[in-house]
């Protein structure tokens, strides 16, 4: 999963069957720095996301892609290949210096 | 399956039902030397792992639809808390340095 920032939605005027009752949003992955510095950038290369939560524009998501992403429509199965699993509450990112397991020590 | 090490955590009060109960962490892949890359995963934790902690990742979709239903939308879970890393001879970065 990969976190993301709603930038807006897709609102199709003809689509497949299974795509019905699926909002489309408008997602900018989050990259490290983007998650660091805090200010709601994301800085990823913006993808469309099948959402029934509806997180509102500017929110942080977190988003499943691949197979996965059609997990929730069962058996019927859709078309998609990212899918809104939640909306980001609050983050709490300390990226770290230097790591332990790989220096001896325990990663623990 | 690969490392990663955990540099942070994640609330989230709306979440698909089938990720009621769980915990998520963010995590960063580990390249061949021990170095962060890539964008910032969330993943599935159920061993407690800590900040600053190594561990083994897997992406086995089904894992999860076996613990949590077959309509759960997440991949990535926490499979092992690692202790220590061991690499014998010059790791791939090593050898690109030297060509």
């Amino acid at each position: 999963m990969r976190l993301g920032i709603v930038r807006g939605c897709v609102v199709l005027s003809t689509s497949v069957p299974s795509l019905r009752g699926t909002r489309l949003l408008l997602v900018e992955p989050v990259t490290a720095e983007g998650l660091e510095r805090g200010d709601g950038s994301g800085g990823g290369k913006m993808l469309v996301v099948a959402d029934h939560l509806a997180p509102a524009e500017g929110q942080m998501i977190g988003f499943v892609e691949g197979r996965e992403a059609a997990n929730p429509y069962g058996r019927a199965g859709a078309p998609v290949d990212a899918y809104c699993a939640l909306i980001v509450k609050a983050t709490d990112y300390r990226p770290g210096t230097g790591d332990r397991a790989w220096s001896g020590e325990a990663g623990r | 399956m690969f490392l990663a090490r955990i540099e942070g955590t994640l609330t989230a009060t709306v979440r698909h039902e089938t990720l009621r109960a769980c915990r998520f962490l963010i995590a960063r892949r580990l390249d061949a030397g021990g170095a962060l890359e890539g964008e910032p995963l969330v993943v599935l934790d159920r061993l407690g792992a800590r900040h600053g902690g190594t561990v083994l990742v897997s992406t086995d979709g089904d894992a999860l639809r076996r613990l949590h239903g077959d309509t759960v939308p997440a991949r990535l879970s926490v499979l092992g808390l690692v202790d220590q890393v061991r690499l014998e001879g010059p790791t791939p970065d090593d050898r690109g340095a030297a060509r």
